[in-house]
């Protein structure tokens, strides 16, 4: 079994170093190219949302991602204290003119399971993916 | 003609008849998308292209703050009359572009040569 546990506040600087880490556990774990960079957009996508959308664009909240690798299944997961919001519970993107919604058609398109499980004080999401292996 | 630019995020940008191209480098993510639309949308108004060459050779990744740039951009030209090429996307932006459904709104080329052809 393949640990990750990152720590970090919801400053979209830490998306870069976040993302270089999921990738560098993906590639650890054994998952080819395509998926190790469509992994790290959906960790991406979904602290980018977390940022936006639970704090408001506030940057210095915190953000708790655990990621676990075991019988080629990943499941990471992220915690945040914010406003509870859901952005699975939003409409559907369905005109690429028109901004907004691309995160959750990553994740959801990218992930074979995705869940958003309130909290009383936030919201946790629980994303898995089978790995495709190198 | 060779342009001056001011950010990190264009490696160059030069007009070439009636085109502007723009050379982006670098991972275009949330923290920094911002100042990329400055970038571009500067280079914009003071050129008024009738076509914008977007060459991303050198943009390993970007996420969807940096799709909402393009858009931006793409809805920006329009109103000029104009038209918005991407240009040598590499894999992982090719793979967002097409979650996205970008290639169907704008021109995409493999090199600067096809799109100023």
């Amino acid at each position: 079994m393949h640990l990750l546990h990152l720590d970090i506040t919801s400053d979209p600087a830490c998306l870069k170093p976040v993302r270089h880490a999921v990738e560098a556990f993906c590639q650890s774990c054994g998952f080819d190219d395509k998926s190790t960079g469509e992994i790290g957009l959906v960790v991406n996508e979904a602290i980018a949302n977390v940022t936006r959308h639970a704090y408001g664009g506030a940057t210095d909240r915190p953000v708790q991602l655990r990621a676990r690798y075991d019988d080629n299944v990943i499941e990471i997961s992220l915690r945040d204290w914010g406003s509870g919001h859901d952005p699975s519970r939003c409409p559907p993107k369905k005109d690429p003119m028109v901004p907004g919604g691309l995160g959750m058609v990553c994740l959801r398109q990218l992930m074979d399971e995705m869940r958003f499980v309130p909290q009383p004080d936030g919201m946790l999401l629980t994303m898995k993916r089978k790995a495709s292996l190198t | 003609m060779d342009l001056k630019t001011a950010g990190d995020l264009v490696s160059s940008a030069r007009t070439e008849g009636d085109a502007l191209v723009i050379a982006v480098r670098g991972e275009i993510d949330l923290h920094n998308s911002s100042d990329l639309r400055t970038e571009i949308m500067d280079l914009i108004g003071k050129q008024s292209p009738k076509r914008l060459i977007l060459n991303l050779e050198q943009v390993p990744y970007m996420d969807s703050s940096a799709c909402a740039v393009l858009v931006e951009t793409l809805r920006r030209m329009r109103t000029l009359g104009g038209k918005v090429y991407l240009v040598a996307l590499q894999p992982r932006v090719k793979g967002l572009i097409e979650i996205a459904r970008l290639g169907s709104i704008f021109t995409i080329a493999a090199d600067e040569k096809e799109a100023l052809g």
